[in-house]
């Protein structure tokens, strides 16, 4: 017969699962703690800063339409940008992904080499791109079209390269032992398996770079960002947020037709 | 006439998947290779078409020795061989048409592979044997769209495209349920008898080899030590090739026990 | 024996012959008028390449002479980033729980998807430029942009989480009558846990990467170290500059993604 029972407790974790817990949490508050003390940062101005912002955001309403025909001029500008940029990096990046996967890159160097330029793309930021081909080629939108295409390369390259490393071989065996040409299984074999990621990979890029070409007048290199500079510059708060609605739109937009495109791959 | 001689293949160190195995395949017939898994059936097979690469020994095929071609070379003579496969092995995504038309690649040019503009010729062919084995009314949908015996035959079809003089079937009714693996063996012995063409198939049920074939191979270990008409495998021959497997296990291949 | 077709055409992913030529056309129409049209300097362009051997010989090689500048500009960049991820996860809590259609009543749902979007249509180069004219320059405005940037990207993965969690343990506990934040702890945040980790870390790294780009704009950190070294056409200190700023990148999401790998 059971009497009351001498278990009186219970705990999630034992004391030493205890102990790590609360030392990574310790961990953690003190790395925030060192950021917040040593950053170089006048802290009056932190507390002013909702006053700060609400004061800009009252000067900013309401927006002023005035320019409006060059601003969506800009914008068409931007739209191009992007859609030019990202059109020709998706034909570009095949190359690069076809070598930087590991199931059809034909040696050990071009492998290298193929993640080399992959990530070279993709830790450049796009703006520091645009710096340094407005530097080569002026001021302009040649700048931000390179800008925009060396970095989407990184991004389509890679997550084309996984792609084609997740494809089932067995087609692909199948093609060789019929006596095809190396073409011809690629052709037959990797294309169809990878064309929905494909699509889906370059029309998320597109909407990326969408909003990427939003800043890229802001160095220099063309669209929407000349204007913004312009306004803010000269202080015109009303047009900055009348831009910023326009940009806003644009996103907006952008993002429902890749969402929807993407849906329809599927 | 299919000539293997003295094919030995070894991975590493270890001992040899493939120990020097000698095998003559002539005419029309059709030969089932039994054996417990990984008594090197599968190896076997893919040595002939170099899809594996033998460590040493030749392989003829018709006056062609495989085993010595360049890579240009092996590409065209692979022309000649037809191979069907458990998984099937078919580009889900494309149509059975293409999937069939893609045992021409050998032979057609690239811009018409590109732009899927198959030869006159090739067209009616596919359309002919797709009758023959029942699915011509699939031409145009995707390869997933069938059932497994279904995309079995187009993978069949394919390996006829090719006009092989040998056919090679791996397991070809391993992933099919029982009726349908019934009737892709009995299609493939129509076809080998059609065609006049040697077919080797790999297999797992006995009964099934038994009542299929003309002539049977046992391997075991890498090495032939069955080869004969299938009324001659008896349950002291097959306790030989399947040994060291479980009677349960022995079962479940199919074999009797 | 009946004759068998010797023609056979591929089926077309468009059926209707009609869009897919409009399509085509529209393509082509596009693809040619914008090219023709796109205001391009080609002389500025030529000379470019010339300019671009020039900017390279003065780039190599890298000099590191200015490294204390290099170090403090990616320190405070990395505090940046730090104080950015926690302001932005901790706010990002109630927002994703603002912007969850199965915890949240319509407008607060609307409000709560509405910051969402549009603290993420912006990119934080633009933000960081508006806090910059708002509070300075300097890194209180970097911070403040990643943590709306943060904000735009957690929270909305974070809501989308919280919208498909398993809603049978939540109708469990309330029915036995726990008050609200007592349910949200005991069944909605074990099931979000993992997920917000895994958003974390990952938002941490991209807030590392972030922080270099904003602070071209004013906002702190290495950036405008980078800006500044451009500015001056120090090339070389700006080759030295980036290629810490790529390193970092690397170093960090390799260690975020161990992380992750071993902790989910």
């Amino acid at each position: 017969m059971t009497g009351k029972s001498t278990m009186d407790s219970w705990a999630r974790f034992t004391p030493q699962q205890r102990m790590k817990r609360y030392g990574s949490f310790f961990v953690l508050a003190l790395t925030v703690a060192w950021a917040l003390r040593s950053i170089d940062v006048i802290w009056e101005w932190v507390w002013d800063a909702p006053i700060q912002l609400f004061d800009l955001f009252d000067r900013m309403v309401p927006p002023d339409p005035t320019n409006l025909p060059s601003i969506l001029e800009a914008i068409w500008q931007t739209i191009n940008i992007a859609t030019i940029a990202t059109f020709i990096a998706v034909f570009l990046s095949l190359p690069v992904a076809y070598i930087a996967a590991q199931n059809t890159t034909p040696n050990r160097i071009t492998l290298w080499i193929g993640r080399f330029i992959l990530v070279s793309s993709r830790s450049v930021n796009t703006i520091i791109w645009a710096l340094l081909f407005v530097a080569i080629f002026g001021p302009g939108i040649i700048a931000g079209i390179i800008a925009i295409m060396f970095r989407s390369i990184g991004f389509l390259g890679k997550l084309l390269g996984e792609a084609i490393e997740e494809i089932n071989p067995e087609p692909i065996e199948a093609l060789e032992a019929c006596g095809a040409s190396r073409f011809k299984v690629v052709l037959y074999g990797i294309v169809p398996q990878v064309m929905p990621a494909f699509f889906a990979i370059s029309i998320l890029r597109w909407d990326i770079n969408l909003r990427e070409s939003t800043v890229l007048g802001l160095v220099g290199a063309g669209g929407i960002g000349i204007i913004l500079q312009g306004a803010i510059d000269t202080f015109q708060w009303q047009e900055v947020s009348m831009v910023l609605l326009t940009i806003l739109a644009l996103v907006i937009v952008g993002e429902v037709i890749s969402t929807t495109l993407r849906k329809k791959i599927l | 006439m299919l000539e293997i001689k003295k094919l030995v293949k070894r991975y590493g160190k270890g001992s040899p998947v493939l120990q020097d195995l000698d095998l003559v395949v002539q005419g029309e017939q059709v030969m089932s290779i039994i054996g417990s898994s990984g008594a090197g059936k599968s190896t076997l097979l893919r040595c002939v078409n170099r899809l594996v690469e033998p460590t040493s020994g030749s392989i003829t095929l018709n006056g062609t020795d495989f085993t010595t071609l360049s890579s240009r070379e092996l590409r065209s003579a692979r022309r000649r061989v037809g191979m069907v496969f458990q998984g099937y092995n078919l580009v889900d995504r494309l149509t059975v048409m293409e999937n069939v038309q893609s045992g021409r690649l050998g032979y057609i040019s690239t811009w018409a592979a590109l732009t899927r503009r198959f030869p006159k010729e090739d067209i009616q062919r596919a359309y002919e044997l797709m009758e023959r084995v029942g699915i011509a009314q699939y031409a145009s949908k995707r390869a997933d769209e069938l059932s497994g015996g279904e995309r079995q035959r187009v993978g069949v079809v394919r390996a006829l495209m090719q006009r092989p003089e040998i056919l090679l079937a791996d397991e070809p009714t391993a992933s099919l349920d029982p009726k349908t693996s019934e009737q892709i063996m009995a299609l493939l012995r129509d076809l080998a008898s059609e065609l006049n063409l040697p077919v080797i198939i790999n297999i797992h049920n006995v009964n099934e080899a038994k009542e299929y074939s003309d002539r049977i191979v046992g391997m075991r270990y890498g090495r032939i030590i069955f080869d004969d008409v299938p009324s001659a495998l008896d349950t002291a021959q097959m306790d030989e090739i399947y040994s060291g497997t479980p009677s349960e296990d022995r079962e479940a291949q199919g074999a009797m026990a | 024996m009946t004759a068998h077709p010797d023609r056979w055409r591929k089926p077309h992913m468009i059926e209707s012959p009609l869009l897919r030529y409009a399509l085509y056309f529209g393509i082509l129409a596009y693809l040619v008028l914008t090219i023709a049209t796109l205001p391009i300097d080609w002389l500025r362009a030529a000379e470019g390449l010339e300019r671009a051997g020039r900017i390279f010989n003065g780039a190599f090689p890298p000099s590191f002479d200015r490294s204390e500048l290099l170090i403090s500009g990616f320190l405070e960049s990395l505090k940046i980033a730090i104080i950015a991820s926690t302001g932005g996860m901790l706010l990002s809590i109630p927002l994703a729980f603002m912007a969850a259609s199965n915890i949240s009543p319509k407008p607060i749902y609307y409000l709560g998807r509405g910051t969402i979007i549009i603290a993420r249509s912006f990119h934080p180069v633009i933000v960081a430029i508006i806090f910059v004219k708002a509070v300075g320059f300097g890194p209180l405005a970097g911070a403040l942009t990643l943590i709306v940037y943060s904000i735009g990207f957690v929270a909305k993965l974070l809501a989308e989480r919280i919208e498909e969690i398993d809603f049978g343990q939540v109708e469990a506990v309330r029915a036995a009558g726990a008050p609200f934040l007592s349910t949200v702890f005991y069944t909605i945040f074990p099931q979000i846990m993992p997920r917000m980790i895994g958003l974390g870390i990952y938002q941490l790294d991209s807030n590392l990467r972030a922080s270099a780009v904003v602070g071209i704009v004013g906002a702190g950190g290495i950036g405008s170290t980078l800006a500044n070294a451009f500015g001056r056409y120090d090339y070389d200190f700006a080759l030295a500059i980036t290629m810490v700023i790529v390193g970092a990148i690397l170093i960090s999401e390799a260690v975020s993604g161990v992380i992750r790998k071993r902790l989910l």
